[in-house]
């Protein structure tokens, strides 16, 4: 072997190696094997369809709410979540856009046409509202179509974000019981209000 | 036993890094703490080489080699019985220096009985040998029994290997000082051993901390470096090259390793193979090539091995100083995006809106527990309070979420992995600067 071949060899060997090594790996996605990328809060996201009943809409509409939020905040929909359940980074302007971001969500699920009637949550919701087994007994005996005229969903669900105190339920989120009571009576008040104010406009 | 004794000194370099965990855990001390067991003995042996060896060449060569390994044998059970990390770090500086007395004591016992050539041929084969499988059977040791048997295992060898220095032949006097250090192939030598320590360092750590693997299954997958630098050198034989040509060759494929290394498409141990036959074909064309040309007749030879070790291990040091911060700091910028990818996977789980809080609050709670570590997530979905049938589910989201974290780990560990690919190509470069021309 000629002294030049010698000297060429394994350095060319090296090079080879290198590059073999570096070429099959990057083409298996070497360099991309990062972590998962947030999504833009702005576009369209597939929604959880697992849950259904008051939980499954309640689900649906804080997903949509919270990604509303984080589009007017131009935050990804994570970010905004991590700040939201820290009491040390959450800020009044982004209490402010959730607030505004679950509005915009009911209105949307509204003009899409996902919100349930009234009638498909009453036994969902009575199930888990404390009232007399006899009144709730009556209230199940109402036909649909009278449920659905007297509480309109988006309504109620308008009614219960613009009734409900977001930072107290942030700072509820360690409590499951006082976070449960707290939405109890914001969707009861809601119900209410909703129900005096078709009486008023019959009236 | 002098070859072996010579190994264990060099192995001790990086023994430990895969027991670092257990002992950070056992001696409940801090992650910057516990970086000192592995520096101070890297720094100690480092500065102390030269100086050792000039003590070597004015005292008797057998006695000192023995009073060297006795000493490495009592400190290395001092490590074993130590029980508060101050302790440890101070029998680990007691172990360097008995370790430098006794590397230098051993090459010129190991030049005595079995002549220039094939002595110092042991000496520097035995260094390399123990340089790349330190990790390995420190890893085995912590896995099979605890951090501690690493040091049990080490006595009775070194115990074994005081008589047979005692047994050597007489050592010729010393040769006068007739050699200035060989500067080029000393710095070559820091800066690969500064790169190697990304390699073995770095990659233990991202096999154990960041993708989870037991500290056996990180020894037995590390393992692939000792396996490919004994390989290097039949291959080199085969090839004929001249000695410069190897070290550049092995400079470039330390470089490439690392790089690659840098890059894994996934967490699957089989993308760190052929990366880590790179590095130890690069170590095994490198290491043992630079300490010989080193020492090649330059007298007296205990004063220029004592150069290359030091050579060796204060890069070892310069490399743990400048890869650490990088890898700390990568490290902290690393939770934010796992954090978001954890977040969004726990949102768009098929999990119950309820199971959801659940999860996300015992999350919270063991993400900000573990604080500045790599978390673990069992605990989280372990205590969390699921309703039966989402368990499926949940498992299913844990492995995700693992998944996530292994990602963010693996990024978190690119740029060391690349600043140590810089560092082997400083290293080619040392290695392929035209040199001055000397005028007769």
């Amino acid at each position: 072997m000629s002294r030049r071949l010698r000297t060429a060899g394994l350095p060319a060997a090296a090079l080879l190696l290198v590059g073999g090594v570096l070429g099959v790996q990057v083409a298996y996605g070497g360099g991309s094997f990062e972590p998962l990328h947030p999504g833009n809060p702005c576009t369209a996201r597939p929604l959880p369809t697992d849950a259904d009943g008051i939980d499954g809409l309640t689900e649906r509409l804080v997903l949509l709410g919270v990604d509303r939020a984080a589009c007017d905040l131009h935050v990804s929909r994570e970010a905004l979540t991590l700040d939201l359940a820290d009491p040390g980074a959450r800020t009044d302007a982004e209490v402010d856009a959730l607030h505004r971001g679950l509005l915009a969500a009911v209105r949307e699920m509204k003009a899409d046409g996902s919100l349930p009637p009234a009638s498909a949550l009453v036994d969902d919701a009575l199930d888990s509202l404390d009232l007399n087994a006899v009144v709730k007994a009556a209230i199940r005996a109402v036909p649909d179509g009278v449920v659905d005229a007297a509480l309109k969903t988006d309504d109620v669900l308008t009614r219960t974000v613009d009734d409900l105190d977001l930072r107290e339920l942030l700072a509820n989120l360690d409590d499951p019981q006082e976070l449960d009571a707290q939405l109890r009576r914001a969707v009861t008040d809601a119900i209410k209000d909703s129900l005096a104010a078709r009486v008023r406009g019959l009236l | 036993m002098l070859a072996l004794t010579v190994t264990l000194v060099l192995a001790d370099s990086a023994v430990v890094t895969l027991a670092l965990p257990d002992i950070l855990v056992h001696l409940d001390t801090s992650v910057g703490q516990v970086a000192w067991v592995l520096i101070a003995y890297n720094l100690v042996l480092g500065l102390a080489s030269v100086p050792t060896a000039l003590a070597v060449a004015r005292a008797e060569p057998r006695m000192a080699s023995a009073v060297g390994i006795a000493v490495f044998a009592a400190s290395s059970a001092w490590c074993a019985l130590a029980g508060s990390i101050g302790s440890l770090i101070a029998a680990r500086c007691v172990e360097a220096l008995g370790g430098a007395v006794a590397l230098v004591g051993c090459l010129e016992l190991l030049v005595a009985e079995r002549g220039e050539r094939r002595g110092v041929g042991a000496w520097v084969g035995a260094g390399v040998v123990g340089t790349a499988a330190g990790p390995v059977a420190g890893g085995l040791l912590t896995q099979a029994f605890s951090w501690q048997a690493i040091f049990v295992v080490q006595v009775p060898f070194a115990v074994l290997a005081v008589p047979a220095a005692l047994a050597a032949p007489a050592v010729p006097p010393p040769a006068p000082d007739r050699h200035r250090p060989a500067l080029r192939p000393n710095l070559t030598l820091a800066l690969l051993s500064a790169a190697l320590t990304a390699a073995l360092f770095l990659l233990v750590l991202l096999l154990v901390d960041g993708w989870r693997r037991s500290p056996a299954t990180a020894a037995v997958t590390v393992s692939v470096v000792p396996v490919a630098a004994l390989a290097a050198r039949p291959l080199a034989r085969l090839l004929r090259a001249p000695a410069e040509t190897e070290v550049a060759a092995g400079c470039l494929l330390v470089a490439g390793g690392l790089a690659a290394l840098a890059i894994p498409p996934s967490s699957d141990l089989a993308w760190t193979v052929a990366p880590q036959a790179l590095v130890g074909l690069g170590l095994g064309l490198t290491v043992d090539r630079l300490t010989s040309q080193a020492m090649h007749l330059r007298l007296p030879r205990p004063r220029h091995a004592g150069w290359t070790v030091g050579a060796r291990h204060l890069g070892v040091v310069a490399g743990l100083a400048i890869l650490t911060p990088v890898f700390t700091a990568d490290l902290r910028d690393a939770q934010a995006p796992a954090q978001e990818a954890i977040v969004s996977l726990v949102l768009d789980a098929p999990l119950a809106p309820q199971d959801k809080i659940a999860v996300a609050r015992a999350l919270g709670d063991d993400l900000s527990r573990q604080q500045g570590r790599i978390p673990d997530l069992h605990h989280a979905f372990a205590t969390a309070d699921l309703s039966p049938d989402e368990h499926s589910a949940a498992a299913q989201l844990e492995r995700r979420l693992d998944g996530q974290l292994e990602r963010a780990a693996t990024r978190a560990f690119r740029n060391s992995f690349l600043v140590g690919a810089g560092l082997a190509l400083l290293a080619l470069v040392t290695v392929v600067a035209p040199r001055r021309r000397v005028t007769p």
